[in-house]
């Protein structure tokens, strides 16, 4: 079998060959892709589909059985995983955990991770350009299981930027955020991308975010049955290979007047 | 009361154990781990009864052994089998239980000392389990002040966890090594079947009037020593058991927090 070649000029994220089996059930069967370095980009699939097993691949967190994964043209290491920042889908506190913002946004940082003994002062010196950035400032003494869907996705944001990541991946982003909150989260994307000049990877099942925000599209499901521009992406054809079937797009304006697509 | 040294020992290993083991319930009660500090507590009933069957005159040793195997076999099962942690932790509390028991009924004349490590018996308290408890303050202490922050967001997430850096493997099982450790070793104080009281009530107490992380530890560490504290020495002035005296003395700070909060939340408006 002849050596996988890689060419990491501008890549963020390289997989090659990936094979994974959970189970009984090989839930990657393959997958190849590549997102090139600073772009917005959406893996989308149907739930089962893999999505979550390819993320936590790309996050190191699960040794495939076969292929590669390669971040920034390197195999996965601490120094390349400080690159990465990551939103996830959701925290594993309840209320039973009270942690402040201000306590959470600390963990991120080596210079503030010693949070219990210092003054509030201190850290929050440290932490403040990007409390102005996502407007957390007046969240700061707000225990984190109180927050508001958005809220919390703000933060969660916030943190990973502290770390000044090359590469953010969110899961499933605007589950739990209600309509005007997506269209925000979206417009607050795009400004982050902007800003930090960073590679974006929006991970989802939903179509609806793709038209609008994304410049590339992944569609997975075992593997990557279809890729390209949204517009490409979303033609019946290669929807119907990732989403099954059944499947039949159709786009309607909303009366808040952003566009869906809906899955039938 | 101090000038009796039992009770100079009693009140040393509360003063200690108390807190360390309210600092812990912190992250005991927030990773809903208290069946797995009665289930290593339960267990240590086989150490007892190994420990008096090998001839030890004080069987600490075999119940710190017996409950770190136990705390080992858990994570083996969760690993290698598909059973869910619950049924685990059930089965190998019920089996070492039942082991201890029967391993008791099979020696001579030690009935009396089954109810002593049930229930905790302050008398008992000898030199190597205050030294013992001095070590596992020092250690354990050591341990948690240089990890608060891994093990908080440990406890927030364990990807962003990996992500920073920190091994998620290797924290959850020095966590697990370190409860282990004091639960083992808070028996003598509380026993067998009261000692996770000490990592749940101060917590729960702490987080009724905590507004964050820092007075949720600091409140919590305070619950346990004024606990642990109080209870030592209403069971000496009441003449009450020890153990139990504590758990009481802890829930009436409990139940003491439960107002309090209350009028904390009516001063402090909702933003």
């Amino acid at each position: 079998m002849p050596a996988i070649q890689f060419h990491s000029g501008g890549l963020a994220i390289e997989v090659r060959g990936l094979k994974v089996t959970l189970g009984d059930t090989q839930v990657l069967r393959g997958v190849d892709f590549h997102v090139p370095k600073g772009q917005i980009v959406a893996l989308i699939g149907p739930n089962g589909s893999g999505k979550t097993t390819l993320l936590r691949c790309l996050l190191g967190l699960h040794q495939p059985d076969a292929g590669e994964v390669r971040l920034f043209g390197q195999k996965h290491s601490a120094p390349v995983l400080q690159r990465v920042g990551y939103v996830p889908q959701r925290l594993a506190l309840d209320r039973s955990f009270v942690l402040s913002v201000r306590e959470f946004l600390c963990l991120k940082l080596a210079t503030t991770r010693d949070w219990f003994w210092r003054r509030h002062a201190s850290t929050d010196a440290v932490l403040k350009p990007v409390l102005e950035e996502f407007d957390v400032e007046r969240l700061l003494d707000r225990p984190l299981a109180g927050l508001s869907g958005g809220q919390l996705q703000r933060v969660l944001i916030a943190f990973s930027l502290l770390g000044n990541p090359d590469l953010l991946l969110l899961d499933e982003p605007t589950a739990g955020v209600d309509t005007p909150g997506e269209h925000t989260f979206y417009e607050l994307i795009t400004q982050v991308h902007r800003r930090h000049q960073l590679t974006v990877v929006l991970v989802s099942h939903d179509l609806s975010m793709v038209f609008r925000h994304a410049s590339r599209v992944y569609a997975l499901n075992g593997v990557i049955c279809c890729e390209g521009t949204p517009e490409e992406v979303m033609n019946a054809d290669s929807l119907k290979q990732a989403y099954g079937i059944h499947v039949t797009p159709y786009h309607h304006d909303h009366a808040h007047g952003h566009r869906h697509v809906h899955v039938q | 009361m101090f000038s009796e040294p039992y009770m100079q020992r009693a009140l040393m290993i509360t003063v200690l154990l108390a807190p360390l083991c309210a600092l812990l319930g912190v992250f005991v009660t927030a990773r809903r781990m208290s069946f797995f500090s009665d289930t290593v507590a339960h267990s240590a009933l086989a150490g007892v009864a190994a420990g008096f069957w090998l001839g030890m005159p004080d069987p600490t040793w075999a119940m710190l052994a017996v409950s770190l195997l136990v705390a080992g076999l858990i994570l083996w099962l969760k690993e290698r089998t598909q059973l869910l942690t619950d049924t685990i932790m059930a089965l190998l509390m019920s089996s070492f239980m039942a082991l201890g028991i029967v391993g008791f009924s099979l020696l001579k004349g030690f009935r009396g000392e089954l109810h002593r490590y049930l229930f905790g018996d302050i008398l008992s308290v000898g030199g190597v389990d205050v030294g013992l408890a001095v070590a596992a303050t020092v250690v354990v202490g050591g341990v948690m002040f240089r990890l608060l922050s891994s093990l908080t967001l440990l406890t927030v997430q364990e990807d962003l966890a990996h992500l920073g850096g920190h091994s998620v493997r290797g924290l959850n099982y020095l966590f697990v090594l370190l409860l282990t450790a004091v639960v083992a070793l808070s028996i003598r104080l509380l026993g067998i079947i009261l000692v996770t009281s000490l990592l749940v009530i101060p917590p729960a107490a702490a987080r009724n009037l905590a507004a964050n992380f820092r007075q949720h530890v600091a409140l919590s560490v305070l619950a346990g020593l004024v606990g642990g504290f109080g209870g030592v020495a209403a069971s000496y002035q009441f003449d009450l058991p020890c153990g139990p005296t504590i758990v009481l003395a802890c829930s009436a700070l409990f139940l003491l927090s439960l107002p309090l909060a209350s009028l904390r939340k009516a001063r402090v408006p909702r933003t």
